[in-house]
């Protein structure tokens, strides 16, 4: 008889939660964990772990390839390149004290695309083997260069899938961004920080009511399933939770991406405090997340999401769910995504580019022009994972969780602190008991909710199993 | 019902394969119309001639037929156009379940040969399917068949309906076969509690045996099709039976639970076996739940839409293969009638019309 290792952890409201290699998991009382570490497990406690596949009989071979089967479909396995964030100028219309990527002025010469860069990216995607293509226009602001999102889009048109996200402010609507805002394939990003006071304190100014206008007009022209917005919140200073829900959801906007302030770009030195969230966060987070569970029981028509909390529970869940990149175990570097700069410069994430833009640390990895199979690279990707971390090998969230190394760099300058002492590891510590919390909390509005985010055709009694 | 066996005289001394083409260009397998008339239509290729009895032949233009001497008549084997031509290769079978639709006989005529041939001409990018009887009892020549028309044929698939009951790990090199990343193994299991898996199959030890073809399935990276067919006895275990899907089999591309088809064992059994789902759709809902809540994919097959709570209506499948299949006259109006199964062409009448609520 064979015992797969099972690792535990307190769940909040009481009990333990224990989760295998493969992230089964099941909860438990105190006195499970106690009869498990004493050896002394219950008739009863045997037959549920033998019909869970934590216990397998030796001839059982079917369980064996089974566990091992569950075990890698947790392991991310990334194609061939399918993924390109792009971008287009650096140059943008705003200025926020916060801008991740420090933007260059308006009329800044040199920060665009110059003939040659667009010419080596188009080139590239006439060289992708795949039939699907994903690009994300980032920035500065790409509507101020409508002509470049036009040339690369055009050139995907032999792509069987295609999808296209801009990622703008929405400060300037004119004829030349909405024909390109009309293509089918086409979607809209753009950031709401909560009322009109927070929005404009934030990022618009005395332009505010412009970009209201602006966003209301492509709410109006396209309707929800092709516009979607996210808030930057100022952790020292958060906005009323419920005024920030009512301000998605008076545009009839339904997912909200709930995140603090990046530590990159302007905010390393405006706002120092973005380095590191504690409790108060956490606490707010919570707070919203709850709020959101309860305006969904009330009013039944539509169901808000805050996103990430969606994507972390869908990882507990659904193995394989890996094209948030950000969340993903291995996350390979440069393979199956890469990010173009205003120069032509490959990064292998959109973080690598701010972080190296800052003067940090140099986090590229090559050029679209000669290519990005560089020692950089590799050596990036010997240590994007969390397989073999000693604290995330102890971690009973290890299966859900991911690795995030430009992360570890932009917040302390090295990738080998202990896991615990990073922010990534308390942000997702969090957020997975948080999830467990929700799971095993026995309200039908609360499971009402993640059956939604989960998207589940029904309600189901009970989303986790239990040791009676 | 779309006839699958035809009428037919031939001067052939020997079955053969040949296409029926009543217009266009002939390959050197065709069979090309030479007369036609209120009776019957006639064609003539290499083989000989063939001449089919009250048929209008525009309805058999591009089907790939079997012609058998001695008046057996014409079998349609692969139909042009058709989503749902199936090889019937054994009819012996070592189950025996209780609501078996196409009870299994004793005696087996080899035929693989002339289904190759068959197979090897048909139309572009088709997905031919694969039944019994158990075709795994003649395994070898199965596995055979099946990767020398994929080896020169990269445009087609298979399906092949399977009780699982004879692979093992002496299986696996051969599965692993990049080829049969093109065959899906449509395998049946009932139930989660393996007394009453047996029960249902009508063989001891057959959840066991089927265990084991798993396991070799598995390791071999082929693609199965789990199917559960519903029934009174297994209708309460459905839910366990989800939980075992997940923990356990989690490698499956997708599951199907079926609604029973009057015809064979179950005809004489109807009312012991028949679950009506429309008053109790709660074991099924949550066996879906549990299922697509852990990543795999379930459908419901010969579950006519408007008698499956909404929620539930994108997974019901039309599943119910053209030639057999039949709608009630309040079909008519129905906007979904598109997307719906409808009915087996033997479900009782009364029975379908009590359940139909044209969306």
């Amino acid at each position: 008889m064979t015992f797969l290792p099972l690792r535990t952890r307190p769940i909040r409201a009481g009990g333990a939660l224990c989760v295998n290699d493969s992230g089964r998991f099941f909860s438990a009382d105190g006195k499970f964990v106690d009869r498990l570490s004493a050896d002394e497990l219950s008739d009863v406690d045997m037959a549920f772990l033998r019909r869970e596949g934590h216990l397998l009989d030796d001839a059982d071979r079917l369980g064996a390839a089974a566990h091992s089967y569950a075990v890698a479909e947790r392991l991310t396995r990334a194609g061939p390149l399918d993924y390109l964030i792009l971008v287009p100028t650096l140059r943008c219309n705003l200025s926020c004290s916060y801008c991740q990527v420090s933007r260059a002025g308006l009329r800044q010469p040199g920060f665009d695309w110059s003939d040659a860069t667009l010419a080596a990216v188009l080139k590239r995607l006439d060289s992708l083997p795949t039939s699907r293509i994903k690009i994300e226009f980032q920035g500065g602001e790409p509507t101020l260069r409508p002509d470049l999102m036009r040339a690369v889009i055009d050139r995907c048109a032999r792509f069987e899938e295609r999808q296209f996200v801009v990622c703008t402010n929405l400060h300037e609507l004119n004829d030349d961004i909405l024909a390109v805002f009309d293509i089918p394939e086409l979607y809209i990003s753009t950031s709401l920080d909560g009322d009109a006071a927070t929005h404009g304190r934030n990022r618009t100014g005395a332009g505010t009511d412009q970009f209201l206008d602006n966003l209301r007009a492509v709410m109006d022209r396209y309707g929800p399933q092709k516009v979607a917005a996210l808030p930057t919140i100022d952790a020292t200073n958060p906005p009323d939770t419920e005024a920030l829900i009512d301000s998605y959801a008076d545009f009839g906007l339904t997912s909200i991406f709930l995140r603090p302030i990046n530590f990159q770009g302007f905010a390393r030195k405006r706002h120092r405090a973005s380095r590191e969230q504690g409790a108060v966060w956490r606490d707010y987070y919570e707070r919203f997340v709850r709020q959101i569970i309860a305006r969904n029981w009330a009013d039944r028509d539509r169901v808000l999401e805050e996103s990430y909390m969606s994507i972390c529970l869908r990882r507990v869940f659904q193995p394989g769910a890996d094209r948030h990149v950000d969340l993903r175990n291995p996350n390979p570097m440069g393979i199956d995504y890469i990010v173009v700069d205003h120069d032509g410069t490959v990064y292998p994430t959109d973080e690598a580019r701010m972080l190296s833009r800052s003067g940090v640390i140099d986090l590229s990895i090559g050029t679209i022009a000669d290519g990005w199979e560089s020692e950089a690279r590799e050596a990036m990707n010997r240590a994007a994972t969390n397989q073999f971390d000693p604290a995330c090998q102890r971690c009973a969230y290890q299966p859900y969780c991911g690795r995030d190394l430009v992360d570890d760099i932009a917040r302390y300058g090295r990738i080998d602190l202990p896991r615990t002492e990073t922010e990534f590891c308390r942000r997702h510590l969090h957020m997975f008991d948080f999830i467990f919390d929700l799971i095993y909390e026995d309200d039908p509005a609360v499971r009402y909710s993640l059956s939604r985010w989960l998207r589940l055709a029904g309600t189901p009694a009970a989303l986790g199993t239990r040791l009676a | 019902m779309i006839p699958l066996n035809l009428p037919a005289l031939t001067e052939a001394q020997h079955p053969f394969i040949t296409r029926l083409r009543a217009t266009g260009e002939a390959k050197p397998w065709d069979s090309i119309l030479v007369s036609e008339d209120e009776v019957g239509a006639t064609f003539s290729g290499t083989n000989g001639i063939v001449a089919l009895d009250g048929v209008k032949a525009g309805l058999l233009d591009g089907d790939i037929v079997l012609v058998q001497p001695g008046g057996f008549g014409v079998e349609r084997l692969l139909r042009a156009g058709s989503l749902h031509n199936t090889l019937l290769v054994t009819e012996r079978c070592d189950q025996l379940c209780v609501m078996c639709s196409q009870p299994p006989k004793k005696t087996h005529v080899d035929r693989f040969d002339l289904f190759e041939e068959a197979c090897l001409i048909a139309d572009p990018a088709s997905v031919i399917g694969i039944s019994g009887g158990e075709p795994t009892l003649y395994k070898d020549q199965l596995c055979g068949m099946i990767e020398r028309v994929l080896s020169a044929r990269e445009d087609l698939e298979f399906h092949v309906l399977t009780n699982g009951q004879h692979f093992d790990a002496g299986d696996i090199a051969r599965l692993r076969n990049p080829v049969f990343r093109r065959v899906s193994w449509g395998i049946p299991l009932y139930a989660a509690d393996a007394a009453l898996h047996d029960q249902i199959v009508g063989k001891v030890g057959a959840f066991a045996r089927l265990e084991e073809s798993f396991a070799a399935l598995l390791l071999a990276g082929a693609r199965v099709e789990l199917r559960t067919v519903l029934l009174t006895s297994n209708l309460d275990h459905l839910p366990a039976l989800a939980r075992h899907v997940a923990v356990r089999l989690r490698f499956v591309e997708t599951w199907s639970i079926m609604q029973l088809e009057n015809i064979g064992f179950a005809k004489n059994r109807w009312p012991a076996l028949y679950v009506d789902h429309g008053s109790n759709f709660e074991p099924i809902a949550a066996a879906l739940d549990d299922v697509e809540l852990h990543g795999i994919a379930a459908r419901l097959f010969n579950f006519p839409r408007c008698t499956v709570p909404d929620a539930y209506r994108p997974q019901a499948a039309a599943s119910i293969s053209d030639w057999k299949r039949k709608f009630m006259p309040p079909c008519a109006a129905c906007r979904e009638r598109d997307n719906c199964c409808g009915f087996f062409e033997w479900h009782p009448d009364a029975q379908a019309l009590q359940g139909v609520s044209p969306l």
